[in-house]
């Protein structure tokens, strides 16, 4: 879907629902461009929750050589209360060097999160991928797809990513995608991919979609959320 | 023997009422039950009331009537209220209940416009705890806790409940001050403050100034005296607030 | 308005985080207004309540404070209105005021509790520190009932199953909760209860009846306080053999292996996950573990747990909680006189994992 050349670089922003799979979306994404031997900052924009998300996987994602602009653990002892807030590194992380991929907290103001990031408004490089996933009871027909959509403001692609954690099987896959791609066609917005756990690899791969289907690794379960 | 007219909305089981000889809340209570009567909502009444001597009147009307805790008068009426609009909800307090314990709820309930009407009746002490210093005990006033007069350097000066009600609520809300030695007047009050209501403009307030010999230890000419010499000097009686204009009536 | 609406529509699995469960399933149990103050992890109980309840035509007020929260449903369920809150930690502690006036007057109050670290102000993140608060918490009896849930398939069942009990025996009813499980993701089976064949309890006012007074019907006068001793003992008393005999019929528990258990793991809500799971990996090393978790805190499967014991033999008896012995005390209470020896995994505010119960078992043979 977004092509870049070497010298161009790539900034992202995950938006979805809670549970929809943004954070994964945007720890894959970060390594698959890390592997490729490119500067990466992943940044931790969940204000709701920002001690709950990244927190635990951060050293982990560090020892993997991405750049993390997220709370530590050790950030978070002798805080005080660890509610909503915004990280500052986090407010200017495009003036990062090199590739920046935003995982976007949940909230009712969807993508306008952007508002806190400097210069994001004003960015051309910016690319926004919703990540949607159809067992989501806010997203579980065309109907609240769009309507969803519809809230989030602007976005320049999505990812259909329905999933059910542990319990996801092709048929769950597949089902759930075809309401997301059929939503995306409608309202005339690209989806970037299809993602799926590599253990359905094998599976997906035959079935052979004009939409490119992206592998994924799981590393939120480690998480704990 | 001559029986006196007993508001229709009255539940005579309890009657004679609980209340001290010279109290107050009699008068309260019969301009109220007299003008449940008259705008005819006896049967969509909700009557609650706080802890402390308005307790004492829980089961004074043939309403539905709910008990709470001190303080807590105001968000139960707000619940009900809210779960059926359709019922008149009263919450019956005193100074202590409203303005210090309860306060929080009476401030906020008034900021949202809930469409509730509270009554509240200052005495200028906790009666049922045995004469504590109130939020409304006048400067130099003895209680059980300021045996020397109260004293306002150490415990400030005496709650205005409908002056600040007043600066709270938008529009729509009905606020005055009423007396139990202007009885007509208490009357025209709470006529209005019920009508605020049930034609759904909002929060309707009226503080009744009152009278308690038993904490004061006065006699009938000097609880009168302390009422209309003391009180009433301090706490204005009026309408401070009503959709139905200045001295409206409805 | 009940529960005929179809709020859920066909059943599938879903994939969500415990406090957007809660809400779910109260819209699907027919809930029809919410009052809540925000503290977390509750919050997106409302955040969510906040988006549906428009949908649906239910209502929402976001109170001054948890006290606030607390009475509005006490006087809502009073109008005949299904309604409830959701709160923890500082905010379940404002609320034993109101939850105490429910116990007095045995209204139907439904609240869902996500415990968070404790005391004081504690974490926002997690702990089962708000067991005997909720339990036993005000100037009462504890005449509650306290469902603590373990997985996401639970929260949603026992919401529903929650307002049926606080409505059908009209105790005040808990859901008990935690951090983790209000922010974990995990899938479910959503359904309308009617699709289950799942009755709901009807809904009726104590306040505001039909008809008129003095022609057809009689004032209501509701009461919590009493002039006399005698009187309250009688009315307390009452209660207690109301809800002594209705326990049978709440109780809930389950007990995994422990038929030939030389030991028995005790735990209760998202720990007796770790203890099952440690159970498996102990038996896998011929260790003969067992675990048995009250479903309900509030009436506590004491007789049941007893003859767990009983039918086991077993010698000894771990519990294991994330907080300093609140399920301890409450079970010894409980089983006073069993002579099994107990020892105990105490991480207050901190989650346990399978690992920490295998170890623990293993330096208790």
């Amino acid at each position: 879907m977004f092509i870049y050349t070497d010298n161009e670089r790539v900034v992202e922003a995950y938006v979805g629902e809670y549970a929809s799979g943004k954070s994964e979306m945007a720890i894959n994404r970060a390594l698959e461009l890390s592997s490729q031997g490119r500067r990466v900052t992943l940044v931790d924009l969940d204000t709701v929750e920002p001690f709950y998300t990244l927190r635990p996987l951060k050293e982990f994602l560090e020892g993997l050589g991405l750049n993390l602009i997220s709370f530590s653990t050790e950030d978070a002892f002798g805080l005080g209360e660890t509610g909503a807030m915004l990280n500052p590194r986090a407010r200017w992380a495009l003036y990062n060097e090199g590739d920046i991929i935003l995982d976007i907290g949940y909230g009712v103001y969807g993508a306008q999160a952007l508002n806190l990031v400097e210069g994001a408004s004003e960015s051309k490089e910016l690319q926004i991928l919703a990540v949607i996933n159809s067992t989501r009871p806010m997203t579980n027909s065309q109907e609240r797809i769009a309507e969803y959509l519809q809230e989030l403001g602007h976005v320049d692609a999505i990812i259909a990513n329905t999933h059910l954690g542990d319990e996801t099987t092709l048929e769950i896959i597949m089902e759930g995608n075809e309401e997301i791609i059929a939503v995306a066609k409608r309202l005339n917005i690209p989806v970037a991919f299809i993602a799926a756990e590599e253990k359905f690899a094998a599976q997906l791969i035959e079935l052979n979609t004009d939409i490119p289907v992206k592998f994924i690794k799981r590393y939120m379960p480690a998480a704990m959320w | 023997m001559i029986t006196p007219a007993v508001p229709k909305s009255w539940y005579l089981p309890s009657k004679p009422h609980k209340f001290c000889p010279g109290c107050g809340h009699g008068i309260v209570l019969k301009a109220l039950g007299e003008t449940i009567d008259e705008l005819e909502i006896q049967d969509k009444t909700i009557f609650g009331c706080d802890i402390g001597c308005s307790l004492l009147s829980w089961d004074f009307f043939a309403c539905d009537s709910t008990q709470t805790h001190h303080g807590r008068t105001t968000p139960v009426m707000v619940g009900i209220k809210r779960a059926r609009p359709e019922l008149i909800t009263i919450g019956y307090m005193g100074d202590g209940g409203g303005y210090s314990i309860g306060s929080q709820h009476l401030l906020n309930a008034a900021v949202r416009n809930e469409n509730v009407t509270l009554i509240l009746v200052n005495n200028t002490n906790y009666g049922m705890t045995g004469g504590q210093m109130a939020p409304t005990t006048l400067p130099g006033q003895k209680t059980e806790t300021t045996p020397y007069g109260r004293d306002p350097e150490l415990t400030g000066y005496p709650t205005r409940g409908p002056e600040f009600l007043t600066e709270l609520t938008p529009e729509g809300a009905y606020i005055a001050r009423a007396t139990v030695s202007k009885y007509k007047q208490l009357r025209r009050f709470l006529r209005n403050a019920l009508r605020n209501q049930m034609e759904g403009n909002g929060f309707s307030f009226v503080e009744v100034l009152s009278t308690c010999p038993t904490n004061w230890r006065t006699n009938a000419q000097q609880t009168w005296r302390f009422l209309e010499d003391e009180m009433e000097p301090y706490f204005p009686v009026g309408e401070l607030k009503s959709p139905f204009g200045k001295g409206g009536d409805k | 308005m009940q529960a005929n609406v179809k709020v859920v529509g066909d059943t599938k699995k879903s994939f969500l985080t415990g406090n957007e469960a809660v809400t779910w399933a109260a819209l699907a149990a027919g809930a029809e207004m919410m009052f809540g103050y925000p503290i977390t992890p509750q919050n997106e109980v409302m955040h969510y309540w906040t988006r549906l309840a428009p949908k649906y035509g239910r209502g929402f007020l976001q109170t001054e404070d948890e006290i606030s929260a607390g009475f509005t449903v006490c006087g809502a369920v009073q109008a005949g209105t299904k309604a409830f809150t959701a709160t923890a930690g500082p905010g379940n502690v404002l609320m034993q005021e109101p939850f105490g006036m429910a116990e007095a007057m045995r209204l139907p109050l439904f609240a869902v509790i996500q415990q968070r670290g404790g005391p004081s102000s504690g974490t926002v993140i997690y702990s089962q520190q708000e067991v005997a608060l909720t339990t036993y918490g005000g100037n009462g009896e504890g005449h509650r009932i306290v469902y603590s849930t373990a997985t996401h398939q639970e929260i949603y069942d026992y919401t529903i199953k929650g307002f049926n009990t606080a409505w059908k025996y009209r105790f005040p009813t808990f859901l008990l909760g935690d951090g983790y499980q209000a922010k974990m993701r995990e899938p479910l089976e959503m359904y309308d209860p009617e699709e289950r064949g799942i009755e709901i309890v009807p809904t009726y006012p104590l306040l505001g009846l039909e008809g008129h007074i003095g022609e057809n019907r009689e004032p209501q006068h509701l009461c919590n306080i009493y002039s006399l001793e005698e009187e309250l003992y009688d009315v307390v008393l009452r209660f207690a053999e109301e809800y002594e005999k209705i326990s049978p019929e709440l109780i809930e528990y389950k007990e995994n292996q422990c038929d030939d258990a030389d030991i028995i793991i005790l735990s209760h809500g998202v720990v007796s996950r770790a203890a099952d799971d440690a159970v498996k990996a102990l038996r896998a090393q011929g260790i003969k573990a067992g675990s048995f978790r009250p479903i309900t805190l509030r009436p506590f499967p004491q007789a049941q747990l007893r003859e767990a014991i009983a039918k086991s033999g077993a010698k000894k008896m771990l519990i294991a909680e994330s907080a300093y012995g609140q399920l301890d005390r409450l079970t010894k209470q409980e089983i006073y006189g069993e002579t099994i020896k107990i020892e105990n995994l105490f991480k207050p505010g901190v989650g346990i994992i399978d690992y920490d119960i295998i170890n623990k078992i293993k330096s208790m043979l």
